[in-house]
């Protein structure tokens, strides 16, 4: 509440011009302080490894369509899988939410930039280094990182991942980290000390709590990975034994490192879209959001307890027993403010006045999915269970439930819903919609079989398999290449809509009042900072 | 309204189709026929947490479709203003928490039976190699590689699980056993078969070029059949 009555006089005037530099073109993006076009140039470059990471993901899945094939050699195809995982979560998942927070998260404050545009420049422009490096790995002796997006030492170190592959791998990451760490800082400041006069704490809209307390997870866990890579750079390149058995050191280190940041990751992928399903749902049933303290206190409880369960990842590592236990419970726990989630956006739509638009279809796709990778994430708890399945095709099956089913799903909801805000112009309805079913389908066409495969035994990131598990392979690569023809679809869309899509008015979407956030206030797309006035909230 | 009708079979149809994959696949791993102690644990455990879970999840889609039925926009038909409800959210704050407190019991009995290795009758040592699996056993004298491991049917094996390279993982799915193979660190775990035949399984902790090619074999034999066997093998055969 305090920090509402800070954001007002000084902001205006404190604030540093930003926006859009004299002359256009090329210059404009590159010089540009603006957090919108920041925040679309940051969407852009997650579609493209998003394109990279899916076509990685078709070639996978040829490979496996049937056993012994040789589509991919056994070190290409580890080195696909690496970096689809990579890609996907570091270089499409992550910096896309930055983008869409960027854009939308002050125009909905009531600012006129970000805190920092400068640093908020630079988090950006580091992700061009650190995505030429990632790509260049490919490309080096010996190629590009093969143990997994999760790179789990001595596999990864110099003994048996020689080559500049790996330490390219590294330093991109490290680039990576540094440029959301940053980003973070600036978000957590912006939300703090910029929101509009009368934006108190509860009025903050939930896309900006859900940004804002992703925010500050990643303040905390990112430093955790970047100091772990550190560790495994130096022990590749300047002999550290950090991890190296043989001197002292402990591989099962890295495990800890690497999940202590790696699971809260989960949730940085998935609270900011949480937050846009929290804005989209109350939209399109032109009715208020049903328990929003509840929940922001969710959102926030998840971010913390999400920091006390990453043991659950190496339950056959060989962790201490009580340890088991107690990650096991915590883990159990995090279902119960996801359910105050998944019960509160149920009853925001109950008794609603719902309009199936390509959005509203998302974020319903977002909450039958996302409930299945809830329901598998309880099973994974248990430790006996989890022991079972660990590392099998279940646990694939599970992680995209909760990262395509939840995370990716909310990123379309959230594109769909701001696209006329942002491009200016409506994209093509009836296309959306069949986006959206050759996705709901042919997403669980791709991963329903995988619950299956990994219960009867397929170990994940193999590059065949025994010939029983045949069926289940073939179902889910047919499902893969529905999903390719959706992404086309989708990408179709998206750039005939921009080039020749009707103009949007300010507000496409017909909010009620309640629901109508700050930017379907000002024209489509949004002015040069925003708002002419600063708009006071009431 | 016809076309959002239509929508509707759809999303009910692929949630159908969803459902019956879900539940063919806890069918299958039920079929999956668990030949140890542990594994009729962990099956056991795996159904408790489908009938506690389950209720929530058809509860939960179920409201889902039943509010996209019957809640679609109709012209003068204004939607309702409700936005909270204390008593509700307490409500859906506890059930599920009382459901996880439930549920940890048999989870801990579970996972307390398996994490206690009981008095062995043979201990085997297992360590991993790229990419193949070594074994030992020390009580005999007896090590070799790249064979299956030969273990008496009914007796309780000690497995110590080790590496010499980078971390492996020997899982066999139907004795319910996933034990990392970490270099510098033995992992202890056990199983008892309760019959005879050959059981297969594979590395699962990526290791490298061919982890999909580091297969598990166990051929669970008498304990008589055991004894000539091992008798064999240190002779050197």
């Amino acid at each position: 509440m305090e920090a509402g009555s800070l954001a007002g006089g000084h902001h205006g005037a404190g604030a540093p011009a930003s926006g859009v530099k004299p002359g256009g073109g090329l210059l404009k993006w590159l010089f540009t302080t603006d957090h919108k076009l920041i925040g679309v140039m940051y969407m852009w470059l997650g579609f493209f490894f998003f394109a990279i990471g899916g076509i990685f993901a078709l070639l996978l899945r040829t490979q496996l369509f049937a056993p012994g094939l040789q589509v991919l050699a056994p070190q290409v195809y580890n080195q696909l899988m690496s970096l689809h995982g990579t890609f996907m979560i570091f270089f499409f998942t992550i910096p896309l939410l930055s983008g869409l927070g960027n854009y939308i998260v002050p125009i909905q404050i009531g600012a006129r930039d970000m805190a920092f545009p400068r640093l908020n420049a630079v988090s950006f422009w580091l992700l061009i280094p650190s995505g030429l490096m990632m790509l260049a790995s490919m490309f080096v002796q010996g190629g590009t990182a093969a143990g997994g997006w999760t790179q789990y030492p001595p596999l990864s170190s110099v003994q048996y991942s020689p080559g500049p592959g790996v330490d390219l791998w590294i330093l991109g990451l490290h680039l990576a980290g540094l440029s959301t760490i940053l980003g973070a800082i600036n978000f957590v400041v912006t939300v703090t000390n910029l929101r509009a006069p009368g934006m108190t704490m509860w009025k903050i809209p939930m896309f900006c709590w859900a940004v804002f307390i992703t925010q500050c997870i990643i303040l905390v866990a990112t430093p955790v990975l970047a100091g772990a890579l550190t560790m495994l750079l130096t022990d590749r390149l300047f002999g550290t034994s950090f991890f190296v058995p043989a001197a002292g050191g402990d591989p099962v280190l890295w495990q800890h490192l690497f999940w202590f940041y790696s699971h809260p990751a989960v949730y940085i992928m998935v609270l900011p879209g949480m937050g846009a399903i929290s804005q989209i749902l109350p939209v399109f049933s032109s009715k208020r959001l049903f328990g929003y303290k509840g929940l922001v206190f969710s959102t926030a409880g998840i971010g913390l307890i999400g920091f006390l369960v990453w043991g659950h990842h190496m339950f056959a590592t060989g962790i201490d027993p009580r340890l088991r236990f107690f990650f096991s419970f915590a883990s159990m726990v995090i279902a119960v403010p996801t359910g105050v989630k998944i019960w509160s956006w149920i009853a925001t739509i109950w008794g609603g006045s719902i309009r199936l638009r390509t959005p509203m279809l998302y974020a319903l796709g977002f909450i039958a999915l996302f409930v299945i990778g809830g329901i598998t994430g309880v099973w994974l708890a248990l430790v006996p269970f989890d022991v079972q399945v660990h590392d099998t095709y279940f646990v694939v099956a599970h992680l995209h439930y909760v990262l395509f089913g939840g995370s990716l799903m909310a990123i379309f909801a959230a594109i769909y819903y701001w696209f006329p805000k942002i491009s200016g112009r409506m994209y093509h309805e009836g296309l959306g919609k069949v986006h959206f079913w050759l996705t709901f389908i042919g997403m669980n066409i791709t991963f329903m079989p995988m619950h299956w495969l990994g219960m009867v035994g397929m170990p994940r990131r193999i590059y065949t398999y025994q010939p029983q598990y045949t069926v289940g392979n073939q179902v889910a690569t047919v499902g893969a290449y529905m999903l390719g023809v959706a992404m086309t679809i989708f990408v179709l869309n998206m750039l005939f809509s921009l080039w020749k899509g009707r103009r949007a008015p300010v507000d496409p979407w017909e909010h009620i009042d309640v629901n109508r956030t700050l930017e379907w206030t000002v024209s489509s797309p949004p002015p040069a900072e925003n708002f002419a006035t600063i708009p006071i909230v009431r | 309204m016809k076309r959002s009708r239509l929508s509707l079979r759809l999303i009910a149809s692929a949630l159908a189709v969803g459902a019956g994959l879900l539940a063919a696949a806890a069918a299958s791993a039920w079929i999956l026929d668990p030949v140890t102690p542990v594994a009729h644990e962990v099956r056991t455990l795996f159904w408790n947490a489908v009938w506690i879970t389950g209720g929530f999840f058809l509860l939960a889609e179920g409201l889902l479709l039943v509010a996209i039925l019957r809640f679609r926009a109709r012209p003068g038909v204004p939607a309702a203003s409700f936005h909270d409800n204390l008593r509700l959210e307490l409500v859906w704050t506890a059930i599920p928490a009382l459901a996880m407190v439930i549920l940890s019991g048999p989870t801990f009995t579970t996972l307390k039976y398996m994490e206690t290795v009981p008095k062995s009758d043979l201990t085997v040592e297992i360590i991993g190699h790229q990419w193949f699996w070594e074994y030992r056993y020390p009580a005999y004298g007896v090590v070799f590689a790249n064979e299956p491991l030969v273990i008496p049917q009914g007796k309780i094996v000690a497995a110590d699980v080790s590496s010499v390279d980078v971390v492996h993982s020997w899982f066999v799915a139907q004795f319910g056993v996933k034990m990392d193979a970490n270099p510098g660190r033995v992992n202890h775990t056990w199983f008892q078969v309760e019959r005879t035949g050959t059981f297969n399984g594979q590395c699962a902790e990526l290791c490298g070029v061919l982890h999909g090619d580091m297969a598990i074999v166990v051929n669970v034999v008498t304990p008589e059949e055991f004894e000539r066997w091992i008798e064999q093998k240190k002779k050197g055969a």
